[in-house]
């Protein structure tokens, strides 16, 4: 028996006899008892783990979190399917049954998006886990169809889907049987396509760049969701009949597609029994879905195999060719001014910076919201009635996005925290590169908040502009200060260039929310207090008194920095470093 | 007799309740090529993270090159190497940024970083993807490069924890090569490895730790003779022919105790 090789990337490359082993790995019709017992062995296995966990208090916690979030779910199952059941009873009772895609275009979106958002993005390694043992390739696609199936999405959507059912029932009680079919088909594809869409995604985040495209895709959906109010807002105020054209051309878009073939084969069965004419109009669609269904099921299958033939997704960097001539190496940079270890921290924090596609789309958010403020600015808006305000809340809004930068100083250096102790370097010198570098990172972004709100807005006053720089020097310091406190005190690591995972600690968060809180409040305390002498000069001379008490307070909490980070050097290498060369 | 390079003076590591080092006294002479070696858990990555600073001792001193470590840890770090457990490389640089950051960080000018992160990253055959990223090396790559940075400012000791673990042959034979230079000029290299057999073939003197104590020390010889000493049916034990000399794995079994009886056996293995 010959069965062809994968050549590392899942295609066939060559044949080679198989052993009587490796042909009870190929794809066999029947659940052998073997198999059964794997499927056991699976389950038990996802038990124990569960069990174990609850040893620690995080979690038993994780398990508190789990039952709350459970009982969310279930409400929310229940009380949708009460109100999408009522919905659905309402527009068949008024014979507007072709209104059901209405109902499950929700269903459908929940079911594919709700998974997405809820697992962040991160790796999972289960089926290569899976794959270190004897499975046939039917039991492997059984387990990852199964695996996460049974997840809080598709037992509300599921849940939905029964109280439309019923809604149906009553409204025609007639359409039951093949209501319940068509939505019954309708799920099955939902599944289909939630695991299909998981399986790809698995493979697009097994290596770096892909990953990195994807984070950047997923950030854009994300920042895409924020235009909805403005889009709506622009077309509440066209005029009916450009609406109804609008709303005509998105019905005939979703036609084609699972929930509105699915409300199609249900609705062309209403008062034309499937044996009378209505085979057309409900069979067609149905036949559509069912081919949907297919689809998904065969890229789901195309992708399961290439993991079961052993792909290599390695992310190694290959030998192309010998060298003959030293490389050329461009120098480091040069600050003038700055000691050489200050500067190469600095280089590395904005090197580092520059490679995070996600950090990088964090610093536009500033910019990218004051746009959507202002497309969807009305009369009785903020910043309509206080066009002052619009750029010191832009750079404070862009302090809080550097939140993962400097209250986690090292959280994207893991692993390579450990030579910051051994290198000849004291931490205060590694702490003030790094900060320097995220002020560096502020000011631009300070910067293009000012060219934003001039171009969006209008140009701040230049007292108010000045009162925000002091502002500046009299806050970053101490958050500055804070922040290395909390980074050598309670670090986390993060993967600079993946979505999911990429906050610091709570604790950390928390602590970041109440001293920005109290440091914004102070601000804003002196701003208005500056404001009663209605002198841009000595509103700057009010700011820079806190200011330069705040850089002796940012003196003192560096020279301390030193013992603090030999004190904690266990617990940061220990937590950051778990993985190597990452 | 010359000073010791690495001197530890009852040097303990206490966590909570488990005694993971204990007294251990250690002397490295200068030049030495020191193999540092134990079972699993022995304390081998413990006692190395002590003597660069990487963790504190509970009790005990520790000198490296006559100066105290906890009072000159500045002065110690100038002049050693060491690559860690984990190889401490920050993954999103490139390998020549990654040198260069390095050579900076332990004070080299920028010229002279660049010319020898030009020199290490091919002589270490690491220049066929210039632009690659850390993290996206393969293994060996990665503790090529950890060495390269452990030896770009000329250090004259060098810590190694675990350098051949995971390394291919090719890969092995450049770092090989480059601690044979080292030592040829002068330097001190101060490894923990498994690789016994290579351990052999380069270590002068070699440490054995057990259970968080140094149960033997000295060179390979010594260590030999003394082993022979305590009985002369040991080593029949560990399966050497009679008047055939003992490798370094046979006196290292016979010191730790962990040679297994002939007779135990695997049920269903027979």
């Amino acid at each position: 028996m010959h069965r062809p090789v994968p050549d590392g990337r899942g295609r066939p490359s060559s044949t080679v006899r198989l052993s009587e082993d490796d042909r009870e790995m190929t794809p066999s019709l029947s659940l052998a008892p073997h198999a059964r017992q794997q499927l056991a062995a699976v389950a038990e296995l996802r038990w124990r783990i569960f069990a174990n966990s609850l040893g620690t208090f995080r979690g038993r916690m994780e398990l508190a979190s789990r039952i709350f979030l459970a009982l969310a779910f279930v409400g929310g199952g229940i009380g949708g399917a009460v109100g999408l059941g009522g919905a659905a009873w309402f527009v068949l009772a008024r014979g507007n049954a072709e209104w059901l895609g209405g109902l499950l275009w929700p269903v459908f979106l929940f079911w594919q998006l709700f998974p997405l958002m809820a697992t962040a993005f991160t790796q999972n390694v289960e089926s290569a886990n899976l794959l270190r043992f004897p499975l046939t390739y039917r039991l492997y696609f059984l387990i990852r169809l199964a695996y996460g199936s049974l997840d809080p999405a598709t037992v509300v959507a599921s849940l939905w889907l029964l109280g439309i059912d019923i809604g149906i029932a009553v409204a025609r009680p007639s359409l039951l049987p093949w209501a319940t079919i068509v939505l019954l088909t309708f799920a099955l594809v939902n599944l289909a396509l939630a695991r299909m869409l998981f399986a790809w995604l698995e493979r697009w985040l097994a290596q770096r760049r892909t990953r990195e495209i994807m984070g950047i895709v997923f950030f854009l959906f994300i920042l895409s969701f924020q235009l909805i109010g403005p889009l709506a807002a622009v077309y509440e105020h066209r005029p009916v009949p450009e609406t109804r054209i609008l709303g005509r051309k998105i019905s005939n878009a979703q036609r084609p597609l699972p929930p509105g073939l699915a409300a199609a084969a249900i609705a062309g069965a209403v008062g034309r029994p499937l044996g009378a004419g209505g085979v057309g109009a409900s069979m067609l669609p149905f036949l559509l879905l069912v081919s949907y269904g297919i689809a998904f099921l065969w890229l789901l299958n195309f992708r399961l195999r290439a993991e079961y033939r052993g792909e290599n997704l390695s992310e190694s960097a290959g030998r192309k060719a010998l060298s003959v001539a030293l490389p050329a190496v461009r120098l480091s940079w040069n600050l003038p001014g700055v000691p050489g270890p200050i500067a190469a921290v600095f280089e590395k924090e904005l090197r580092y910076l520059g490679r995070s596609g996600p950090m990088l789309f964090t610093l536009i958010v500033p910019l990218f919201m004051l746009a959507v403020f202002r497309s969807s600015e009305t009369s009785e808006g903020l910043f309509t009635h206080a066009p002052g305000l619009t750029f010191p809340l832009g750079a404070a809004y862009s302090l809080l996005l550097l939140t993962n930068l400097s209250y986690n100083n090292f959280g994207a250096d893991g692993g390579g925290t450990q030579f910051f102790f051994a290198s000849p370097v004291r931490f205060r010198q590694i702490m003030l590169g790094k900060n320097l570098a995220h002020a560096a990172v502020f000011c631009a972004e300070v910067g293009l908040v000012w060219i934003g709100t001039c171009l969006l807005y209008r140009p701040p006053s230049l007292g108010v502009t000045l009162a925000t720089l002091a502002g500046i020097l009299f806050v970053l310091p101490i958050d500055f200060a804070a922040g290395n406190l909390f980074s050598l005190y309670s670090p986390s690591r993060i993967e600079a260039g993946v979505f999911g995972r990429q906050r610091a600690s709570l604790t950390t968060v928390l602590a970041s929310f109440v001293i920005r809180g109290a440091l914004f409040g102070g601000a804003a305390l002196l701003f208005w207090f500056s404001r009663g002498y209605a002198n841009s000069w000595l509103e700057v001379v009010i700011f820079l008194l806190p200011a330069a008490l705040a850089c002796a307070t940012y003196a003192f909490a560096l020279e301390r920095v030193d013992g603090m980070a030999l004190t904690h050097r266990e617990n940061l290498i220990s937590s950051l470093g778990r993985r190597s060369g990452a | 007799m010359p000073a010791p390079t690495i001197s530890t003076e009852n040097l303990t590591r206490r966590f909570g309740d488990l005694v993971a080092v204990e007294d251990v006294n250690l002397s490295v002479a200068p030049g030495q090529f020191f193999g540092f070696l134990g079972p699993n858990g022995a304390g081998k990555s413990t006692t190395i993270k002590m003597l660069t600073g990487l963790l504190a001792p509970s009790a005990g001193r520790i000198q490296i090159l006559g100066l105290d470590l906890v009072s000159n840890m500045v002065e110690v770090k100038r002049q050693i190497g060491v690559v860690p457990e984990g190889m401490a490389l920050f993954g999103r640089l490139t390998g020549s940024e990654y040198l260069n950051f390095v050579g900076r960080m332990y004070g080299l000018d920028r010229e002279t970083a660049a010319r020898r992160t030009a020199e290490l990253l091919d002589f270490m055959q690491l220049t066929d993807q210039p632009k690659a990223l850390v993290t996206d090396y393969s293994h060996g790559m990665q503790k090529k490069l950890a060495l390269a940075a452990a030896v770009i400012h000329g250090p004259r000791v060098l810590f190694l924890d675990e350098p051949f673990e995971g390394v291919d042959a090719i890969a092995a034979g450049t770092l090989k090569t480059m601690l044979q230079r080292m030592i040829a000029r002068g330097a001190t290299v101060f490894l923990t490895s498994h690789v016994l057999e290579i351990v052999e073939r380069l270590c002068t003197h070699v440490g054995i730790i057990h259970r968080g104590r140094l149960v033997a020390q000295g060179s390979i010889e010594e260590l030999r003779a003394g082993v022979e000493a305590r009985s002369g049916d040991l080593p029949v034990a560990v399966g050497a022919a009679s008047g055939e000399k003992l490798t370094l794995e046979q006196i290292f079994l016979l010191t730790v105790g962990g040679s297994r009886s002939n007779g135990q056996e695997l049920s269903w293995l027979g």
